[in-house]
């Protein structure tokens, strides 16, 4: 981060972009542990803290379902994409492509100009 | 099982006390952490939970991302709470004035309960009658705001309203050079007050003729009230003294509470025998009548200030907090 300004705005534009990449990451099971470092190492960072609370709104919501596996030494809670959550991805993403494409149209509009 | 994480997570559970998915939430934490440790460290360790503890952050702040983001008074009726707590003070402020002068009480039950007040009691009521009526409008506003109905709430046009205080006109260097005359007026005024009073123990005096003067109390009551009265002057010195350097709101409070004090202190000098001078015994009552009426108009006078001062402290705090919790809801 170059501006320290930016922070509180990029804080903002996260919590929409963390929801459509957990839905779009949970169309194979995973546990949060895995999740933060899966995301770690696709170049974006994601707060611990804040990733739990999310996955528990999402779950609130029936976007996603848990379930834990006690089978290892460690209990683990692996969490999956519903069909609804899936639904949902679909037009977050949508939502997203638009933006984008608006966003893109005005960045190319003022850069002729 | 490390102590460090049991005692992280039942601080945690403090803060989510009353969640039914309290357990549930520990659970994840507590799995969460002990994943990192044994991954990033080797083994789960005390001194590798630690350093997953910390990167997870303060107990309380973990806590709040759990939490309902519904604020106790939604940000639209934040503003209601110091215009109907000013409505209902004023309104408050007069049933004591008039419980005062007519000795009566009033009872409007559960909302009003104003015994027979004498006019320290009066003194000290009236704060506390202001943050009843804070804490009243303040309950009024979280039900509204718990009940998540949209409520047009209704003020009138003619209503004073402190959110259309300006600031004064006048410049800076204008207004400390008018602060800074009045700064020597009054410590002309104080020391002045004081020489008469290191020469003569009173500041009151029925002639003016200071090469044989005629004290208008008696000694001892010369002396308390001049001291009370040379307070006051100093107060307003000091006060004067601050606002050069400053024109925090929270001076004038401050000096207007110290004032009420004082006022307070001189309602309470006995009245009886109190004059040195010869005072017919009809016109007695009289003046002891408008004595009190006149301290009492400068003390509700001052009140009025001091709880003016304190709205517009409140409302400047709550202006801010409003600006720096701005920004889209949580989803």
């Amino acid at each position: 981060m170059t501006d320290p300004t930016i922070g509180s705005l990029e804080t903002e534009m996260n919590r929409g972009f963390l929801q459509i990449l957990v839905l779009a990451l949970l169309e194979k099971d995973m546990y949060g542990y895995f999740m933060v470092k899966h995301i770690e190492g696709l170049g974006y960072k994601v707060e611990e803290n804040t990733l739990y609370p999310l996955l528990r709104r999402l779950e609130k919501n029936g976007w996603i379902a848990s379930k834990w596996d006690v089978s290892q030494d460690r209990p683990r809670k692996f969490y999956t994409v519903t069909p609804e959550g899936r639904a949902m991805r679909r037009g977050l993403l949508d939502v997203w492509k638009n933006q984008n494409r608006i966003l893109g149209k005005i960045i190319k509009e003022t850069t002729d100009v | 099982m490390s102590e460090k994480l049991d005692a992280y997570l039942e601080e945690i559970s403090h803060f989510l006390s009353g969640r039914a998915e309290r357990e549930e939430i520990l659970s994840e934490i507590r799995s969460h952490i002990l994943e990192k440790a044994a991954a990033e460290q080797g083994q789960a360790t005390d001194s590798a939970i630690q350093a997953a503890i910390t990167a997870y952050g303060p107990a309380r702040k973990v806590a709040e991302k759990y939490l309902d983001g519904r604020p106790i008074i939604a940000p639209a009726y934040k503003r209601y709470l110091f215009r109907y707590t000013t409505l209902l003070f004023a309104v408050h402020a007069i049933l004591t004035v008039v419980a005062v002068v007519f000795k009566k009480n009033f009872v409007i039950f559960p909302f009003l309960f104003m015994p027979r007040l004498g006019v320290i009691e009066a003194l000290m009521y009236l704060p506390t009658a202001f943050l009843a009526d804070l804490g009243f409008v303040a309950l009024v506003l979280y039900f509204i705001t718990q009940s998540g109905k949209e409520v047009k709430l209704p003020w009138p046009k003619f209503a004073v309203d402190l959110d259309e205080v300006k600031p004064p006109k006048q410049g800076f260097l204008a207004g400390r050079i008018a602060t800074l005359l009045g700064l020597i007026v009054m410590v002309a005024v104080t020391d002045f007050a004081l020489y008469l009073f290191i020469r003569y123990q009173t500041i009151f005096f029925v002639n003016l003729d200071f090469s044989d003067p005629t004290p208008l109390f008696t000694p001892e009551a010369g002396r308390r009230l001049s001291l009370i009265v040379i307070a006051m002057f100093a107060v307003s010195t000091f006060t004067l003294l601050v606002k050069v350097f400053t024109r925090s709101r929270w001076v004038d409070a401050g000096s207007s509470a110290v004032s009420l004090v004082l006022i307070g202190l001189l309602l309470s000098q006995p009245f009886e025998s109190l004059f040195a001078v010869s005072i017919p015994e009809k016109v007695l009552p009289k003046i002891k009548f408008g004595a009190k009426f006149a301290l009492l108009f400068i003390a509700v006078m001052i009140t009025v200030d001091l709880i003016k001062n304190l709205v517009i402290i409140g409302r400047r705090r709550l202006e801010r907090s409003i600006l720096s919790s701005s920004g889209p809801p949580h989803v």
